[in-house]
C-alpha cells in the first residue's frame, strides 16, 4: 500500500519515473551510435576516447535512469509528451559530449557543442562551425551521423508515436486506421516502426551506392566513400549536414542530380513508399493529395527560381535549371545542402527561398516544418469558411484523400500552424532584439530566415548564416532562442507547449 | 402458378390486387384483418401467421407452391421466408422485397439464395430517375436497357403544335422512333388508328427511343428543358437513394435534411451532393439558398403532410417541376390537387416490380400504367406465333399495340412494313385484360 502511494507520488498527473524510465533505456541503447566514429577514427588512426567517454557517459545515465525508476514502466499517452520532449533535449546533450572531449576549438563553447549537436538531432544543418573542413574525420562523421540518427527518430516519431498523442492533426496519419485505401500497415508502435526503420536504411544504403558509383565512374572525382556516407546520412534524415566548407557546391553537377532524387524521396511519406515500392502499389502516388501537392509546389518553386536564375543571368542552361530546382528541393524539404551560394542571388529569389522553408516536404517523412499536408486541409478549411458564409446550413467536410477529416483533427492542424507561425514570429523578434543589443550585423530579413530555418529545421539561412556561412557570430541568448526553435520545430511544437500548462502535472 | 404472398401490406395487396385473375394466391400475415380485407375483395387464400416460420409455410403446402414473393416491410423476416420455401422445396421461385441495399449488394453478388430481389429505396429512385428524364411524363418506364421508353404524357388543354396535336395520326408530324401506343380520352381507351387524332386535354401514350421520348417532351411541355440542377428534401432511405442514382446520372443534387447527425453522414457518404442541415420549410432558408432556381424538387420527407407542404412552399418560390414520395395509400390525389406534378408511391413501385417478375417466365418486364388498367408487356416471339412475317398493317388491332421490337438486342420501332421474326422480343401496350390473349397470340 505504502509503495503504491509513493510510486504514484502526491497529486502528481504523470507518472514521471515511468517516463524518465523509457528515457533512460532509450538514451542507454543509443550509446551504441557512439560506436560508429570510433571505428572511424580507428581507421584514421584519430583519438578514439572522446567517443568512448561519451558512449560511457550515456550508457551511464541510461542505465541510472533506468535504476532509480526501476519498477516503474507503464508510460501512456500522457508520459508521451514528457518523453519526447526529454529525450531529444538530453540525445543532444550527449551528442555534444565528443565535440567537448575532442577539444575541437570551435565547438569549446559547451553551449555551440549543444547548438551543433541539437542541429544535427533535429535534423536541421544549421551550424556555428565557420570551417567544417576543420573537423577530423571521425568528429566529421559523428557530426552526419547524429543527423541521420535524429532522422530515424523522427521518422519513429512521426509516423509511429505523434500519431497516437493526436496533436497537430497527426492522427490523420495513424496508419492503424482502417480505410479504403489505407490499410492496417502494422498493430504495433515496434511492428510499424520497424517497417519505416528497414525503408529508411534501405535508402541510405542506395543512395550510398549511388554516390560511391558516381565517384568511381569519374563523373565526380571530389566523391569518395567518406564523403558518400557522409552526405547520405545528411540527404535521408533532411538535414543538410556537409562535410565540405563549401556544402554540396564542391561537388560536380552529376552529385548535385543524384541528391536531389535522394532528397525528393527523403521528403515523401515513408508509408507512402512503403505502399508503393514494398507492397507493389505505385498508383497510390497519384492517388495521394499529398503528394500531388508536394510535386506541385516543387516544380512551381523550381520554376521561379529558374526564371529568376535566367533573366537575372546568375546561372545559364543546365545550371540554371539545376540550381533552382536542387535549391527547390533542399529547402522544401528542409535539407539545406546548398548547391551554390544562394546568399549572392536576388532579393526576390531569397523571398522564394524563405518562403519555401514554410512548406516542408510530406508528413511520414523526415522534413521538418509545416508538411504539405497541412497546407492541404488549411486550404480546405479555408474554402470551406468562405462557402458556410455564403450558405450557413450547409454541411460540407473536409476531405483527405477521399476520407473525412474528422474536427478534432482539423482543429488540431489549425492549433499547430498557429503555434508553429507564433514561435516563429517570437523567434525572428528576439533575434533581432538581440542582434540591437550586440550591434550584430543582422538584417530584419536574416533574422526572419534564421527563425524560419531553425523552427523549419532546413538549417542556412541568409546575410552572416548563409549557406557557406555560420550561426557562430550570433550572440549566446540568439543561440539559445535557436536552439529551442530547432527543438520546438522537430517535436512540432505541442508536445512541448502541453508540459508547460499545469493542467499537465496535475490529475 | 401458385403463388405465395408474405405479408398483406401495400405491397402485398397490390401484388394480390395484380395477380389474383390468374393464379392461386395464398397470402400470409399476422393481421387478420388485413386478410379480411383481402379475402373480401378478392378470391385468395389466407393464412393467418407467421410467413418466416418454418411450420407454417411447411403447413400451407410451400412444396407445390411456383413462387413465394415475401414482402412484409422487415427485410429479415422476408429474407428468412425466403430461405425456408427454398429449404422445403427446391422448384419454389423466390422473390423478396428489402428496404437495405446492402442486401441487393449481397444478392447481385449471389451470396442469397433468391431469385430476385427489389429494393423500395431503389425503385423509387428508378422512378424519380424515369420522371425527370422526361419532364412532361405522367409515369415513364424503360426497357431493353433503357434502348425503350415508355412514356405517358398529359396533353394541356391550351398546347400548341397543330401539327402534331388535330390532324389525324397518319398525317401528324409524329417524332421519328416513337408511335402513339394509346389515347386515354375521359374513361375511354382510343386505339390509336390513323384515323384517330390527338385532341388537347388528352392523355397519351407513347413508345419510342429515349430521343423520341425527349422530342415528344419538347412537344407537348416546350418550356421544359432537360433537368440539371435538383434538390430533394429529406435524406431518408429514400432520399439518399434518389441522390445516388441522380448523381451518377451526373445531375447536380443539392440535398436538404433536418437531423443534423443524419446530414453529416449524407455528407460524408455522398460527396458530390450539396448537403444542408435545414428543415426546408423555412421561406427564407428558401430563399437564400435559391431553391427556386432548381429544375426540380423532390421532396421525400418521412411525413405526407410536410410533403406537401413544402412543395407548395417549392413551388410558389419558383421550382417548376416537383415531384414528392408519398407513405400513406390513397393520397396520390391529394398530392396531384395539391398541385404536385408526380406523386411516387414506393410500395405501388415495388409492387409493379414484383408482378413484373411473376407474370410468364417468357415476360421480362412488365409495367401498369393508369392503376393497372393497361400493361406493357415485353414478349419473346415463339416460332409458331401466327402473327409471325405477316407486315403489321395486315394485323388484326385487337387493342394491342406493338410499340417496339428489340431484335439481337437492337430496338427497332416498327412501321407498316415491319414484320415480327421469331426470338424477337416485342414490347406490346395491352389492356390488362388482353394480357393473356395477347401472350397466346404470340
Amino acid at each position: 500500500m505504502t509503495t503504491l502511494v509513493r510510486a504514484r507520488g502526491p497529486a502528481l498527473g504523470v507518472d514521471v519515473a515511468a517516463a524518465l524510465n523509457l528515457v533512460g533505456e532509450l538514451v542507454r541503447w543509443l550509446s551504441l551510435a557512439f560506436l560508429f566514429p570510433t571505428a572511424i577514427a580507428l581507421g584514421y588512426g584519430e583519438p578514439v576516447w572522446p567517443f568512448l567517454a561519451a558512449g560511457a557517459v550515456a550508457a551511464a545515465v541510461g542505465f541510472a535512469l533506468e535504476r532509480v525508476t526501476q519498477g516503474a514502466e507503464r508510460v501512456g499517452p500522457r508520459e508521451g509528451f514528457l518523453v519526447i520532449s526529454v529525450l531529444w533535449a538530453l540525445v543532444a546533450a550527449l551528442g555534444a559530449l565528443p565535440y567537448l572531449f575532442a577539444g575541437e576549438e570551435q565547438l569549446a563553447n559547451p553551449l555551440d557543442a549543444y547548438f551543433e549537436s541539437m542541429s544535427g538531432f533535429s535534423g536541421t544543418s544549421a551550424s556555428v562551425l565557420s570551417n567544417v573542413e576543420g573537423l577530423n574525420q571521425s568528429l566529421a562523421m559523428w557530426r552526419q551521423l547524429t543527423a541521420w540518427v535524429g532522422g530515424l527518430g523522427i521518422l519513429v516519431l512521426g509516423l509511429a508515436v505523434l500519431p497516437r498523442l493526436r496533436v497537430g492533426g497527426r492522427q490523420l496519419f495513424e496508419l492503424d486506421a482502417p480505410g479504403p485505401d489505407l490499410d492496417p500497415l502494422a498493430v504495433t508502435i515496434r511492428e510499424t516502426a520497424r517497417r519505416f526503420v528497414i525503408l529508411y536504411v534501405g535508402l541510405t544504403f542506395l543512395e550510398i551506392a549511388a554516390l560511391v558509383l558516381v565517384g568511381w565512374t569519374g563523373l565526380d572525382e571530389e566523391m569518395g566513400l567518406f564523403e558518400a556516407v557522409a552526405h547520405s546520412f545528411g540527404t535521408l534524415a533532411t538535414a543538410g549536414f556537409s562535410t565540405e566548407n563549401e556544402s554540396v557546391s564542391a561537388f560536380g553537377p552529376a552529385t548535385q542530380w543524384v541528391l536531389i532524387a535522394f532528397m525528393f524521396l527523403a521528403g515523401t511519406n515513408f508509408a507512402l513508399m512503403y505502399r508503393a515500392f514494398i507492397r507493389g502499389r505505385p498508383v497510390s502516388f497519384a492517388r495521394d493529395d499529398e503528394f500531388r501537392l508536394y510535386v506541385a509546389l516543387l516544380t512551381l518553386g523550381s520554376a521561379l527560381l529558374v526564371v529568376e536564375l535566367l533573366s537575372e543571368g546568375l546561372a545559364r542552361g543546365e545550371e540554371a535549371v539545376r540550381h533552382g530546382v536542387f535549391q527547390t528541393v533542399s529547402t522544401m524539404t528542409t535539407t539545406g545542402f546548398a548547391s551554390v551560394d544562394y546568399n549572392e542571388w536576388t532579393f526576390p529569389a531569397a523571398v522564394t527561398i524563405v518562403a519555401l522553408m514554410f512548406f516542408g516536404g510530406s508528413a511520414g517523412s523526415t522534413s521538418g516544418s509545416l508538411n504539405v499536408v497541412r497546407h492541404v486541409l488549411i486550404g480546405r478549411i479555408l474554402r470551406r469558411e468562405l462557402e458556410l458564409a455564403v450558405h450557413p446550413e450547409l454541411i460540407r467536410p473536409v476531405r483527405l484523400n477521399g476520407r473525412v477529416v474528422e474536427d478534432r483533427a482539423l482543429r488540431g492542424v489549425i492549433a499547430f500552424v498557429l503555434l508553429y507561425v507564433g514561435c516563429f514570429a517570437l523567434g525572428a523578434f528576439g533575434l533581432m532584439l538581440d542582434a540591437a543589443r550586440t550591434d550584430l550585423e543582422l538584417t530584419p530579413f536574416d533574422a526572419v530566415a534564421a527563425a524560419a530555418t531553425t523552427i523549419g529545421n532546413v538549417g542556412p539561412g541568409f546575410g552572416i548564416a548563409g549557406p557557406l556561412g555560420s550561426f557562430a557570430e550570433y550572440g549566446a541568448p540568439s543561440k539559445v532562442i535557436l536552439i529551442v526553435l530547432m527543438w520546438l520545430g522537430r517535436l512540432e511544437i505541442i508536445p512541448v507547449a502541453v508540459l508547460l500548462m499545469r493542467r499537465y502535472w496535475r490529475v | 402458378m401458385r403463388i405465395f404472398v408474405i405479408g398483406a401490406g401495400q405491397v402485398g395487396s397490390t401484388i394480390v390486387e395484380a395477380l389474383h385473375d390468374e393464379h392461386d394466391i395464398t397470402v400470409f400475415d399476422l393481421d387478420p384483418a388485413r386478410l379480411n380485407h383481402l379475402s373480401h375483395r378478392f378470391d385468395v387464400v389466407t393464412v393467418e401467421g407467421n410467413g418466416a416460420s418454418r411450420r407454417t409455410l411447411q403447413e400451407a403446402g410451400v412444396a407445390e407452391a411456383d413462387l413465394l414473393i415475401a414482402c412484409t416491410s422487415r427485410d429479415e423476416t422476408n429474407v428468412i421466408a425466403a430461405m425456408f420455401a427454398r429449404g422445403l422445396s427446391e422448384r419454389v421461385k423466390t422473390i423478396v422485397r428489402t428496404t437495405d441495399v446492402e442486401y441487393l449488394e449481397v444478392w447481385r453478388e449471389r451470396q442469397l439464395d433468391v431469385d430476385f430481389m427489389v429494393s423500395t429505396e431503389l425503385e423509387t429512385a428508378h422512378a424519380v430517375s424515369r420522371t425527370i428524364g422526361v419532364p412532361a411524363a405522367r409515369q415513364t418506364d424503360v426497357f431493353a436497357n433503357g434502348q425503350v421508353q415508355i412514356v405517358e404524357f398529359d396533353v394541356e388543354p391550351a398546347a400548341g403544335r397543330p401539327d402534331v396535336i388535330g390532324p389525324p395520326l397518319r398525317e401528324a408530324a409524329i417524332p421519328a422512333s416513337s408511335k402513339v401506343a394509346a389515347i386515354i380520352r375521359g374513361d375511354r381507351v382510343v386505339p390509336p388508328r390513323g384515323t384517330e387524332s390527338i385532341q388537347p386535354g388528352d392523355r397519351i401514350v407513347v413508345i419510342g427511343s429515349p430521343q423520341a421520348a425527349r422530342e415528344w417532351s419538347q412537344i407537348l411541355a416546350p418550356s421544359e428543358q432537360r433537368v440539371r440542377e435538383l434538390v430533394i428534401f429529406g435524406g431518408g432511405p429514400e432520399g439518399k437513394a434518389i441522390a445516388e442514382l441522380l448523381l451518377a446520372q451526373a445531375i447536380s443534387v443539392r440535398l436538404i435534411e433536418p437531423n443534423e447527425q443524419r446530414a453529416a453522414e449524407l455528407a460524408e457518404r455522398l460527396p458530390d451532393a450539396r448537403v444542408y442541415h435545414a428543415t426546408g420549410l423555412d421561406p427564407d432558408f428558401l430563399e437564400r439558398e435559391r431553391i427556386g432556381r432548381a429544375d426540380a424538387a423532390v421532396f421525400a420527407m418521412r411525413d405526407d403532410a410536410k410533403n406537401l407542404y413544402a412543395a407548395t412552399l417549392a413551388r410558389l418560390g419558383g421550382v417548376p417541376f416537383t415531384i414528392t414520395v408519398v407513405h400513406a395509400a390513397g393520397t396520390n390525389r391529394v398530392y396531384e390537387e395539391g398541385g404536385v406534378d408526380v406523386a411516387i408511391d414506393p410500395r405501388h413501385v415495388t409492387a409493379e416490380e414484383i408482378v413484373r417478375f411473376a407474370h410468364d417466365p417468357r415476360t421480362l418486364q412488365v409495367a401498369m400504367f393508369e392503376g393497372d388498367r393497361y400493361e406493357i408487356l415485353d414478349i419473346t416471339v415463339r416460332p409458331e406465333s401466327r402473327l409471325v412475317r405477316k407486315p403489321f398493317r395486315e394485323l388484326p388491332m385487337t387493342g394491342a399495340v406493338i410499340g417496339a421490337i428489340v431484335r439481337n438486342g437492337e430496338a427497332i420501332f416498327p412501321h407498316g412494313d415491319s414484320m415480327l421474326e421469331p426470338g424477337d422480343r416485342a414490347i406490346i401496350f395491352t389492356e390488362a385484360d388482353r394480357v393473356r390473349e395477347v401472350e397466346s397470340a404470340l
